[in-house]
């Protein structure tokens, strides 16, 4: 056994070793932290040994994981030490513990240049790792000119310009500026001719990142990247060490075909050609051999290969042999390769034409999914979901229903919602549709949602010929000794509905079904049994004649859970022996229920908000394209019993005591109400989503005036559920919260627009913060949700309402946030072109009975996709000739501007980021500024502005704004003219509503922002 | 790009530890935890992958390899190859095998300086900087010299050294 050298450390670790438990390894390890701290006080008593060896120490007690907060000064200071010892020290222990973000860094940065441009290389060795680590915007700005001159340099050795360029890769990934784009393209084509592969394989890693933003610059390094590689493939000029087990380096072949996927196309015949020959090398010259490294190795250039052919979008002969390929490994013995071999297949789907070549391969398919590894069935359950359609939809299924009762607990969820969407999807018939869901909810109750059995509900009300069927299949469940208690709901609410048009079969009388459903009543919580009240009242309107017996037996029933603790039973207790005591009016009121209108699959969408692998994300998108929903559904808007309800009156929403007059009430409510209630089966609503499709009819139904009357007297009574009502019905404007937010969200939104990182929304359960990076057209927003309670938040909803120019994925938002807990949920933007408008998040959350919805606006803005450029005016001058004129360059006299001294003019201007240039215009009343605009269909654009005020009248201005694109000339004038007359606070872009004023106690706005960055 | 690579015992101890986007130190523990806890539920002869979203988040994925008494996993985003990070954990453990001669955990337990400086010079910043274990077993050898070049000095008996520096 070797030893660090380090006595001290070695002893140190024996000491953590020897610990009996956590406890005591904390002791060792305070007791240790102290010791160090103290030897740092005087640090001029320590040798640069010691100093060496408490700093690996601190590493090792950080990798235990305890927090080391102190000594980062010490650490940065040693960087610039002069012997290598204590430097290597400083720079380690820096790289370690510290975030780019530290302000000790910046204290580093001219020592750490210092190290670059000197001529040690060891010294540059160590400053390019830190740099490469943890280097951040300031380092970019301040370092990349002297590691580009590295890296390009014939003088050094390959150890440094390796590290050179990958270097450079991170500042470049910190400041996409710092790589001149156009002088920059010749020496990457130029840094693709080096011969040592180490320094080929760093600058590929270079060009993958370079050209995944702008492959139309570096088009003169394609034909390079397929001469590497004919240059791998044949195994010329690859010294020995480069051979991996007999391949020549597979990492540079890989990153190379990598690149070259971000080529869109390959135009060059010749290019093409040869490009191809490599490609057909590979793939027919991989076999599966014995040695599992070899393996590994081969198959990782295989399947790169296979990518690439997939992009470059081949002949259909090279793309069935790829699909042979893969049909050949699900099958092999080696697992590594039957997981990548259904991965890969899985995309495959997106490439048209082969998905019939894939169906050959079901049966081994479904054969995958009992694989002993349950990576290796995930990847199965996500092929067969992908390749799942019409022809194919019957067997998948069934086959899904069997694994059902074997699967892992994890994966039952998934499983039973994909199935559910599969048979809902491609169901050939609905009477299988109803059976494929009564069998999942019979083999895994406890994994299907509401949704699922909301959803079969929907279409058996909605398909008459469906009815008696499913009434007979939700019978013969309840025959069964021992059923899910979701089993329960559904087959009593159906049998509720209609059982009556099974009553002349034996076994099905009113009476009949009456027991064998109140034999389960026992057995079920509190959220069954208002279903189960409601199915008695039901079958007691379809008894004609009347049948005494079962009336009061029902009655006493009623009568007994009128004083149940539970409102929602309680209620419906009280009304229904109310109505029922009615007689023929009865029929009127509790008819059956009216059809739902058609919307989107709450369970689709669910499902979409689940998937977060992104090439099955795709293949379930380019399947809703293709694939119209079948659902076979006729909407019906007109109620089809009883005359819309009277306005107003809702004493039944405060369960009075019932007296006669009182009564007379509750009949005029039960048109409205028989279908308001039997929706709202759970007392805690799972999400609003889903009641908005069960509470759909109640929404078109009434007359407006009578949705809203209701609607704010339910708003005034706290904590009824019917609030999620109003959330799922009310127009934008009129939302009406019962929680009011504590700020105003207009002015967190407006202070957000200006930096990137603070509170977006607040109100007393719940707090949103935002963070943002920006980096060219791309941005990551990262939404913090707070839950400020000592309970959980439920139905947490998330939805990006984006305009068509940004392009926004939103990572899955939990549903519930659990109590004092904070979650974070990335937001991934991409602007395509130039636009003012806004986007909006949707959001709705539910606290105990309260529904809360907010549309917020997102920071995402125009003036974040700037990037402020210092012209001087030689460079400024032509530019604003060249572009002559509109559409490139629009002049507009603006009027009613928030009058500004010019210097506050000026830091408006930088604070959006178009950055003024002091003394480029001659006259002092005038201001010249310039900018950088980013998106997709411009790139980096350069944009010009100039304003020409008076100074006898601040409130008038003439601007000119100048771009080489139209569209972005118009939006940034119109932006920035916003910005000169708005006053803070005043709504403005079209796509925003305006925020309602804040009722709340009003808090000072840099208070909770305060408070969040703590959090952060 | 990788995200992580970690080194575990079959305990779950943690023995290396490089997370090439900032995370606090708790968040750390708790993502080596959630790691070894599905690691530890997987058989032998299974493949090397694992599902890593629900844990790292979206576009993560992770590939692992035991060995003896110890787990190598790395975790990337789509940007890398599976299978060739794979190899490239290959590539680090063979390297370690150089450095110790037939490396053991104890090796690595205490000599947990040179495992890093090891990695170092296997990926930077997240990206591969070195796949021949010859050519990072030269670099490595350059700083051990450096390093034991300034470890001669301090055989001066460290007491006398450091009563000088106070006076």
């Amino acid at each position: 056994m070797a030893l660090s050298g380090m006595r001290g450390l070695s002893v140190f670790i024996s000491d953590i070793r020897n610990c009996q438990n956590k406890e005591q390894e904390r002791l060792r390890v305070d007791k240790e932290l102290g010791n160090i701290r103290t030897r740092f006080k005087n640090e001029k008593g320590l040798t640069p040994y010691e100093k060496k060896k408490y700093v690996w120490k601190m590493l090792y007690i950080y990798m235990l994981g305890y927090d080391v907060d102190f000594g980062h000064m010490e650490a940065v200071s040693l960087i610039s030490a002069p012997k290598y010892p204590e430097k290597q020290v400083g720079y380690i222990v820096t790289a370690c513990l510290l975030n780019e973000n530290h302000d000790f860094l910046r204290l580093a940065i001219n020592t750490v240049r210092n190290d670059i441009i000197g001529r040690n290389e060891t010294f540059q060795c160590l400053a390019l790792t830190m740099v490469g680590n943890i280097g951040g915007r300031e380092f970019a700005e301040s370092l990349a000119p002297d590691v580009q001159k590295l890296l390009i340099s014939s003088s050094c050795r390959p150890l440094v310009r390796k590290k050179a360029a990958l270097c450079l890769l991170r500042l470049y990934r910190k400041n996409p500026d710092v790589v001149n784009v156009d002088g920059w393209a010749d020496r990457m084509a130029q840094l693709l001719d080096e011969r040592d592969l180490g320094v080929l394989t760093s600058s590929m890693s270079l060009l993958v990142a370079l050209v995944s933003n702008h492959h139309e610059t570096y088009w003169s390094c394609l034909p390079k990247c397929v001469k590497i590689l004919e240059r791998l493939a044949r195994n010329q000029d690859v010294p020995q060490e480069y051979t991996y087990y007999g391949i020549p380096s597979p990492w540079l072949q890989v990153k190379t075909m990598r690149a070259l996927q971000y080529f869109p196309v390959i135009e060059d015949p010749n290019t093409r050609r040869s490009l191809f020959e490599v490609l057909q090398r590979i793939l027919m010259g991989t076999d599966v051999v014995k040695n599992v490294n070899k393996n590994n190795a081969s198959h990782a250039v295989l399947f790169e290969a296979l990518s690439l052919v997939m992009h470059l979008d081949a002949e259909k002969e090279m793309m069935s042999q790829c699909v042979a390929l893969l049909g050949k490994f699900i099958a092999v013995r080696e697992p590594n390769i039957r997981y990548l071999g259904l991965e890969n297949m899985t995309r495959m789907l997106m490439v048209t034409d082969v998905q019939d070549i894939i169906k050959r391969h079901q049966a081994q398919i479904i054969t995958s999914l009992k694989d002993p590894d349950i990576s290796i069935r995930r990847r199965a359950l996500d092929l067969l979901y992908g390749m799942c359609d019409v022809s194919n939809a019957k067997d998948i299924v069934e086959e899904l229903l069997q694994y059902l009762s074997t699967s892992d607990f994890t994966m039952r969820e998934e499983l039973s919602l994909k199935a559910a969407i599969l048979a809902e999807k491609f169901a050939p018939d609905l009477s299988w549709y109803v059976d494929v869901i009564l069998q999942l909810i019979d083999k895994a109750g406890d994994f299907v949602s509401d949704d699922i059995w909301f959803r079969v509900v929907q279409f058996v009300t909605n398909n008459e010929d469906l009815q008696p069927y499913a009434a007979v299949k939700a019978r013969e469940y309840l025959d069964k000794p021992a059923i899910h208690e979701t089993m329960v709901k559904v087959s009593a609410y159906l049998l509720g509905e209609y059982s009556h048009l099974l009553a002349r079969r034996p076994g099905c009388s009113p009476k009949d079904i009456f027991s064998i459903i109140h034999e389960k009543l026992p057995t079920v919580s509190t959220s069954t049994i208002p279903i189960l009240l409601s199915t008695y009242a039901k079958i007691l309107m379809h008894t004609q004649p009347p049948d005494l017996e079962l009336q009061n037996q029902i009655w006493a029933i009623f009568q007994k859970y009128e004083s149940c603790i539970d409102a929602e039973i309680q209620q419906r207790a009280v009304e229904y022996f109310a109505l029922s005591r009615k007689g023929p009016a009865l029929a009127d009121i509790l008819a059956e229920m009216p059809k739902f209108p058609e919307r989107q699959s709450a369970l689709i969408k669910k499902a979409e908000d689940i998937e977060t692998d992104t090439a099955e994300q795709s293949a379930i998108k380019l399947r809703a394209q293709q694939q119209p929903s079948n659902a076979l559904v006729v909407t019906d808007q007109r109620p089809p019993n009883g005359t819309p309800p009277p306005v107003g009156s809702l004493s039944l929403v405060k369960v009075p005591s019932m007296s006669g007059n009182s009564d007379y009430n509750v009949v005029d409510q039960g048109v409205n109400q028989t279908n308001g209630t039997l929706s709202k089966t759970d007392s805690q609503p799972p999400s609003a989503d889903l009641l908005g499709d069960l509470l759909g009819p109640l929404a078109i139904e009434g007359p407006p005036g009578a949705v809203h009357s209701e609607q704010t007297a339910v708003s005034g009574v706290e904590g009824v559920p019917s609030a999620a009502d109003a959330a799922a019905i009310v127009p934008l404007e009129e939302q009406t919260n019962s929680v009011q937010p504590i700020g105003n969200i207009a002015e967190r939104f407006h202070a957000l627009c200006l930096k990137d990182s603070g509170v977006l929304y607040e109100d007393p359960h719940i707090q949103i913060g935002v963070k943002a990076e920006w980096r060219a057209h791309q941005g990551r927003l990262v939404l913090f949700l707070g839950n400020k309670n000592t309970s959980p938040l439920v139905s947490v909803h998330a939805l990006i309402l984006s305009p068509s120019h940004l392009k926004m994925e939103l990572a899955l938002v939990p549903d519930t946030i659990p109590p004092r807990a904070q979650v974070q949920c990335p937001l991934e933007v991409t602007n395509l072109r130039p636009s003012r408008d806004i986007a909006v998040l949707d959001f709705s959350y539910t606290f105990g009975t309260s529904v809360v919805n907010n549309k917020l606006r997102l920071p995402a803005v125009m003036n974040k996709l700037l990037q402020p450029i210092q012209l001087t005016a030689e460079e400024f001058f032509p530019q604003w000739r060249s572009l002559s004129g509109p559409p490139l360059k629009l002049q507009e006299v603006v009027r009613g501007v928030r009058p500004l001294p010019l210097m506050e003019m000026a830091n408006l201007f930088n604070s959006f980021r178009v950055m003024v240039l002091p003394g480029l215009d001659p006259n002092p009343n005038n201001l010249v500024a310039s900018t950088t605009f980013y998106s997709e269909s411009t790139r980096a654009m350069l944009c010009l502005v100039r304003v020409e005020t008076d100074p006898a009248d601040r409130t008038q201005l003439r601007m000119t704004v100048a771009s080489g694109d139209p569209t972005l000339t118009f939006e940034l004038k119109e932006f920035i003219k916003e910005q000169l007359v708005n006053i803070p606070g005043a709504s403005r872009g079209p796509a925003a509503p305006a925020p309602a004023p804040p009722k709340g106690p009003a808090i000072p706005p840099d208070d909770p922002a305060a408070l969040l960055a703590g959090l952060l | 790009m990788i995200k992580a690579v970690m080194v575990m015992n079959t305990q779950g101890k943690p023995r290396l530890a490089k997370f090439y986007d900032y995370q606090p130190v708790e968040k750390q523990q708790e993502l080596i935890r959630s790691v070894f806890t599905v690691l530890s539920s997987r058989a032998e002869n299974v493949s090397n992958f694992m599902e890593a979203e629900s844990i790292f988040g979206p576009d993560s994925r992770l590939v692992y390899k035991h060995y003896a008494t110890l787990y190598f996993v790395f975790v990337f985003d789509s940007s890398e190859n599976e299978l060739a990070m794979l190899d490239l954990i290959q590539v680090f453990v063979e390297t370690l095998d150089k450095c110790f001669k037939n490396v053991c955990e104890l090796d690595i337990v205490f000599n947990y300086s040179k495992m890093q400086t090891v990695l170092d010079e296997i990926i930077f910043g997240g990206q591969v900087l070195e796949t021949s274990s010859t050519e990072v077993m030269k670099a490595v050898e350059e700083i051990s010299k450096l390093e034991a070049a300034s470890n001669a000095i301090t055989l001066v008996p460290a007491k006398y050294a450091s009563g000088w520096n106070r006076r």
